[in-house]
C-alpha cells in the first residue's frame, strides 16, 4: 500500500475513545429527538423506552428502529430538529413512490459533512494538489455536491463537470490534466470506452492517479477492470441521503473494507428478518444511527445493505471500524447508474396512464458498462392505432413520465394484450439480470 | 359505407406476423391489402380484409389489439400524371394525405389506392367531381 | 439592506483612487505572471510603470474571447495550477470550450458579490432559495449557490429542468425566491397555471434571472404570472460568472461590483470611450481576480453606463439591460451558442455537409434550436432507420459541443440557398 496522511486525529482514537465519544453524543441525540421531534417521542413511548435509559452506547439496540417509510409519511420537514431558518441546505433523493425523501443540513452539519468528505478523500490518496473531476450529476441528489465539498475543503482543483456528455468528459480530462476521477463504477467504465473509441489511450494519453466511486455497489472484479482501463487506484465510499450523503464511510489504500466514521456514525449490523443485532464479523444489515447532525438527526436507520463489520486495526494506521462492500440487499431496490429506484415508483406512474393495461414488466441489464431499464407495458386501447404517431406519444408520455419521477431514463416496450406473465401470489415483476448489481 | 381499414398493433417481435395471418386464415378471412412501415420496436400493420368486423373479434379472442377505421379507396385512370392531378387537387383543397398504400385487384388486374387523409368526404366529393373513381366495395 | 456598504456605497473619487490602486497591481501581476499579456504589452512598448491611475486604462490592450480560445486551456492563468481550486468552462466559438480558473480567494470574492446581489434585490438569511439554473461547468448554478449560502440562506440546488419537480418544490419546501434564465420562469408559471395550482399557496416572492436577454415587458409578465417581483442579474464566465451587476429594488439599471470589475462603454466601431449614457460595447477589467485577471475584455453586449447616485443609496456605476450583441452570438435557453460552433461539429461528421441553416424560436416561453443540415449524397438512404441513424449522430454531436438540446432535421443536397457573400446561417423568429 502507498503511503498517505490521515486528515483527522478521530480516525486512530483507540476503542475506549470511540465508546466514550459515541456515548456522549448518542445521549444528546436522543434527548434532542425526544424533545424536538414528534416522531420520535411518539416511537419511543410506543417502544416502551425513556431518554433516561439511554446511557451509553451499550443502550443502543433499546431504540426502535428508523425505516425509509418514516421519512414519507413525515414528508417533507416531519423528522427535522430544527427550526427551517436555521437550515440551509436541501437535498432530496428518491422515495420508495411518488414523494421523494428530504433531507437539511444546518451550518455546522454542512461544515460536518465536508469534514467526512476530506477524511475519505484523503484515505483514497487524493491531495490539495490534485485536480478532480466531478461526473455525479449536481442537483437534488447528494453524490455531486457531498464530494465537491470536501475536495474543496482539501484544497484540490474541482472541475464541477456533472453527469452525461461523455465526450466532453473526456476532452475536459485531456486538456486539464484530470488526476483523480469521482462518479459510479459502472460510468467509469463506460467513459473508458467511449475514450477509447475517440481515440484517447486512458492510460496514455490521460493523468488519472485515483478513482473515487460510489452511488451504486461493486466488485472486486470490476475494480480490477477500472485500474486496467485507466491506469489509476479505484477505491470505493459509501453514503445515502437519509444519513448525510457519501462520507459515511470510504476505502483507504490498503483495500480491506470501508473506514466508518465512526464518531458521526454508530453502526450496527441487524438480522434484517428478526432485527437482532448480530456479533462482529457477522453478515447482515447494516444500521447507521447518526449522533451529530443537527437538522436531521436519525436513530437506528435500516440501509437495507448487506454487509459485515471488522473492528481490527487496518494497515493504514486508522482503527475506525470497517463495514465490507455491499452484498446484496433486503429490500427491493434498485440502484440504476447510481440512482435508487423502487418498483413501486413505477407502479405509480403506470397506474395513472391511459391507454395501457395493469401488467408490467421491469428488466434490468447492462449495455456495455451501462445500467438500462426496460418497462413493457400492454396497449389495450385500439384508439392508438389510428396513427403511428399517437403510439408514439403514448410512449413519449409514459417515457417522460417515468423520468420525472425516477430522475433516469427507461426504454418502454409497448407489447400485446395478455403478453406479459400472470402472477398467482407475489409478483415477480423485475428481471434483473445484471451480473454486479 | 365505403371500404374499412383494418389497423393492427404489432410488436415487434418474432412471428407476430404470422399470429395475424395465422387468425386470418382460421375465420377465412380474405387479406386485400397490406401495409407495415419499417419500425423499431412496434408497428401498426394496415390491412384491408373481406370481413372487417369478423377479423376484430377473431383478433380479440386472441389478445391482439385492431380498430376498423374510415379510408377512401380510390381507382386512378392508368394514365400519366393521373396521381400528380389527384394530390395536386387535394393540396390545393387543404387536404391532408397521412399515408397512401397501393394493391392490384386480381380479378380485373385494376390498381386501387388506399388514402387516409384528413378530411375524408370533403376529398370524396372533391375527387368525384373531379371524375376519379371511388371504389366503395371490393 | 446593502451587504457591503463600504465597497458599494463609496464617493466616485474614494472609487476612482480604489480602482486606481487595484489597476497597478493586476497590470503588473499579468506583466509578470501571463506572458500573453507581457507579450502584447511589450508590442505597444507599455510598461506596468506607465499605468498610474484608472484612466490610463485606455493604454491598455484589449482581451477578446478568441485570445482565451488561443490560450486554451490554461495560458491566461496568472497562478500556477495548484492554487486552483474551480475550473468553470463556457462556450467557445468553435468546439472547444473557454475555461476559467479560480483560486479559493477568487471563489470567495464570486460569493460575495452574488451575495451582494441578493442583497440588492431584498433576498436575506431567512429566505429559502430555489437554484434552477444548470449546475456543473456553467458558472450560473453553482456561483448563484455560492453566494446564497454566503447570505446564509436556505439552498435548494434543484438544477436546471423537471419542471414537475420544480413545481413539487415550490409548494411542499415553500421556496421563497428563484434564481433561473428569465425564459424558463416564464415557462414555470405558465406550468404553474397548467396544473392549476394556485398562486396565493405558494411563498415565492423575489425572482432572480440572468443568463439572457429580456424585455422589460417580460418582466412585469414574469412578475404577474409569478405574483412576484423580478431582478436582472447579470455575468459571465470569463469575468467571473453571474454577479458582475445586479438590479436593485430602484429597478433603474444594475449596479456593477465595480470595486472587483472596471466597465468602460466603447464606441463599437472606434473602440473609443462613450459617454455616459451612450450605448456602446461593454468592456470589463478585472482588478482583484487572482488565478485569471482579464484586460479590457470584450464583452460583445451592448449596454450604456449611468454614475448617478442611486435612490436606494449605492453610489456604484450602473449599466442598462444588455441591448443586443455585437457579434452573432445567440442565447438559447441561457446557454451561449456560435454558429460556427455547429459548424466545426458538422465538419467532423462525415455523411453531413458544412450547408446548414439555425432557425431559433420560441414555442410557448421555451427557446429552441433546429438545425437544417444538408446530408451528403452517397449517405441518403430510403430507410428511416438509416437516415435517423444519421440524425443521432449528428444530434449526439452537436449536442456535445453546444450542451443544449438541438432538433436537427435533415434536408437534401443544395435545399439550402448558398450566398456569394456572407452566408445568412441563422434565422431567428423570437421576439424578445
Amino acid at each position: 500500500m502507498q503511503e498517505n496522511d490521515i486528515w483527522s486525529e478521530c480516525e486512530t482514537y483507540d476503542r475506549e475513545q470511540f465508546r466514550k465519544v459515541q456515548s456522549e453524543r448518542l445521549v444528546d441525540t436522543v434527548k434532542r429527538v425526544y424533545e424536538k421531534v414528534p416522531h420520535y417521542k411518539n416511537k419511543f413511548d410506543q417502544h416502551g423506552v425513556s431518554v433516561e435509559d439511554i446511557k451509553s452506547v451499550d443502550d443502543l439496540s433499546k431504540l426502535p428502529f428508523t425505516e425509509k417509510k418514516d421519512f414519507r409519511d413525515n414528508y417533507p420537514f416531519g423528522l427535522f430538529a430544527v427550526p427551517q431558518k436555521q437550515i440551509v441546505r436541501f437535498h432530496a433523493s428518491s422515495g420508495t413512490t411518488g414523494k421523494p425523501t428530504v433531507v437539511g443540513y444546518t451550518k455546522n452539519d454542512m461544515t460536518m459533512w465536508s469534514e467526512m468528505i476530506a477524511r475519505i478523500v484523503t484515505m483514497a490518496g487524493v491531495t490539495d494538489e490534485d485536480v478532480a473531476q466531478i461526473s455525479f450529476g449536481y442537483g437534488l441528489f447528494t453524490g455531486a455536491f457531498g464530494l465537491h465539498q470536501g475536495l474543496e475543503h482539501i484544497g484540490a482543483a474541482v472541475i464541477p463537470m456533472s453527469s452525461g456528455n461523455t465526450e466532453k468528459q473526456i476532452m475536459i480530462m485531456k486538456d486539464f490534466h484530470t488526476t483523480a476521477l469521482i462518479s459510479t463504477p459502472s460510468y467509469a467504465l463506460h467513459m473508458a470506452e467511449i475514450a477509447r473509441e475517440m481515440g484517447v489511450d486512458p492510460k496514455k494519453d490521460l493523468f488519472l492517479k485515483w478513482g473515487l466511486f460510489g452511488g451504486e455497489g461493486s466488485t472486486e472484479a470490476m475494480r480490477r477492470e477500472i485500474n486496467g482501463a485507466w491506469g489509476l487506484l479505484a477505491t470505493e465510499n459509501y453514503g445515502m441521503s437519509e444519513l448525510i450523503g457519501p462520507g459515511v464511510s470510504g476505502e483507504c489504500l490498503a483495500l480491506k473494507g470501508m473506514h466508518i466514521n465512526e464518531d458521526h456514525f454508530i453502526p450496527e449490523i441487524i438480522n434484517p428478518d428478526t432485527g437482532e443485532v448480530l456479533p462482529e464479523g457477522a453478515v447482515g444489515e447494516l444500521v447507521i444511527t447518526t449522533i451529530s447532525k443537527e437538522a436531521l438527526p436519525i436513530i437506528r436507520y435500516r440501509t437495507s445493505d448487506i454487509t459485515s463489520l471488522n473492528y481490527d486495526k487496518c494497515d493504514c494506521g486508522r482503527t475506525t471500524v470497517r463495514m465490507a462492500k455491499i452484498s446484496g440487499r433486503s429490500n427491493d431496490m434498485l440502484i440504476l447508474g447510481g440512482v435508487n429506484v423502487f418498483p413501486a415508483q413505477i407502479e405509480e406512474v403506470l397506474f395513472n396512464v391511459d391507454g395501457i393495461g395493469p401488467h408490467y414488466q421491469i428488466k434490468v441489464f447492462k449495455q456495455g458498462y451501462l445500467d438500462r431499464i426496460e418497462v413493457d407495458v400492454e396497449l389495450i386501447d385500439a384508439n392508438y392505432l389510428d396513427s403511428f404517431g399517437k403510439l408514439e406519444n403514448l410512449n413519449q408520455t409514459i417515457k417522460h413520465k417515468l423520468r420525472t419521477v425516477l430522475g433516469i431514463d427507461a426504454k418502454v416496450n409497448l407489447m400485446q394484450p395478455r403478453t406479459l406473465q400472470r402472477f398467482e401470489g407475489k409478483a415477480k415483476r423485475v428481471i434483473d439480470m445484471r451480473e454486479d448489481k | 359505407m365505403g371500404i374499412k381499414q383494418l389497423s393492427i398493433f404489432v410488436a415487434n417481435e418474432k412471428g407476430t406476423l404470422a399470429d395475424v395471418t395465422r387468425i386470418f386464415r382460421e375465420h377465412e378471412i380474405d387479406i386485400r391489402a397490406i401495409s407495415v412501415y419499417d419500425t423499431v420496436d412496434y408497428g401498426i400493420l394496415r390491412t384491408v380484409v373481406s370481413e372487417p368486423e369478423k377479423a376484430v373479434e377473431a383478433l380479440a379472442k386472441e389478445g391482439i389489439v385492431s380498430k376498423l377505421s374510415d379510408i377512401l379507396t380510390i381507382n386512378p385512370e392508368d394514365k400519366r400524371g393521373s396521381l400528380n392531378d389527384i394530390f395536386t387537387l387535394l393540396g390545393d383543397n387543404d387536404i391532408n394525405i397521412d399515408y397512401i398504400y397501393s394493391f392490384l385487384v386480381r380479378e380485373d388486374g385494376s390498381q386501387l389506392f388506399v388514402l387516409k387523409v384528413n378530411d375524408k368526404e370533403k376529398a370524396q366529393e372533391l375527387l368525384e367531381k373531379n371524375g376519379v373513381e371511388i371504389i366503395r366495395e371490393l | 439592506m446593502i451587504w457591503n456598504e463600504p465597497k458599494e456605497c463609496m464617493s466616485r473619487d474614494e472609487r476612482k483612487a480604489d480602482q486606481s490602486k487595484k489597476l497597478i497591481d493586476v497590470v503588473k501581476n499579468v506583466y509578470h505572471n501571463v506572458p500573453f499579456y507581457r507579450k502584447k504589452m511589450q508590442e505597444t512598448g507599455l510598461e506596468p510603470g506607465d499605468v498610474k491611475n484608472i484612466e490610463d486604462i485606455e493604454k491598455l490592450p484589449f482581451t477578446t474571447k478568441n485570445d482565451l480560445r488561443e490560450n486554451y486551456p490554461f495560458g491566461l492563468f496568472a497562478v500556477p495550477k495548484s492554487e486552483i481550486v474551480r475550473v468553470h468552462a463556457s462556450s467557445g466559438t468553435t468546439g472547444k470550450s473557454i475555461v476559467v480558473g479560480y483560486s479559493r480567494k477568487d471563489i470567495d470574492m464570486f460569493s460575495e458579490v452574488v451575495a451582494r446581489a441578493y442583497c440588492c434585490t431584498g433576498v436575506t438569511k431567512e429566505d429559502i432559495v430555489q437554484i434552477a439554473y444548470g449546475y456543473g461547468l456553467f458558472t450560473g448554478g453553482l456561483g448563484m449557490h455560492y453566494g446564497a449560502e454566503k447570505l446564509g440562506a436556505t439552498v435548494i440546488p434543484v438544477s436546471g429542468g423537471n419542471t414537475s419537480k420544480q413545481l413539487d418544490l415550490l409548494q411542499d419546501f415553500g421556496s421563497t425566491v428563484l434564481a433561473c434564465t428569465p425564459s424558463y420562469a416564464a415557462y414555470l408559471s405558465e406550468a404553474i397555471d397548467e396544473a392549476k395550482i394556485d398562486k396565493k399557496d405558494l411563498k415565492l416572492r423575489i425572482g432572480i434571472f440572468g443568463a439572457e436577454p429580456w424585455s422589460n415587458e417580460m418582466r412585469s409578465k414574469i412578475e404577474a404570472g409569478l405574483n412576484i417581483t423580478a431582478y436582472d442579474i447579470y455575468g459571465l464566465s470569463e469575468i467571473i460568472g453571474p454577479g458582475v451587476s445586479c438590479s436593485c429594488e430602484m429597478q433603474d439599471g444594475l449596479h456593477i461590483a465595480e470595486d472587483h470589475f472596471y466597465p468602460e462603454i466603447l464606441n463599437t466601431e472606434t473602440l473609443k470611450a462613450e459617454n455616459p449614457g451612450t450605448i456602446g460595447e461593454l468592456v470589463f477589467t478585472t482588478i482583484t481576480k487572482e488565478a485569471m485577471p482579464l484586460l479590457r475584455y470584450r464583452t460583445r453586449d451592448l449596454a450604456s453606463l449611468n454614475y448617478d447616485a442611486c435612490k436606494c443609496g449605492r453610489t456604484n456605476v450602473r449599466m442598462s439591460k444588455i441591448q443586443g450583441r455585437s457579434d452573432d452570438m445567440l442565447i438559447i435557453r441561457g446557454v451561449n451558442v456560435f454558429p460556427s460552433q455547429v459548424e466545426s461539429a458538422l465538419l467532423e461528421i462525415e455523411e453531413a455537409k458544412p450547408h446548414y441553416m439555425l432557425v431559433v424560436d420560441r414555442v410557448g416561453t421555451m427557446d429552441t434550436l433546429e438545425i437544417q443540415v444538408e446530408i451528403d449524397d452517397r449517405y441518403f438512404s430510403d430507410e428511416m432507420v438509416e437516415l435517423n441513424k444519421v440524425r443521432q449522430k449528428i444530434k449526439r454531436k452537436v449536442e456535445s459541443i453546444l450542451g443544449i438540446s438541438v432538433i436537427i432535421n435533415l434536408v437534401e443536397h443544395k435545399t439550402i440557398a448558398r450566398s456569394e457573400g456572407k452566408a445568412q446561417r441563422v434565422i431567428d423568429k423570437r421576439k424578445i
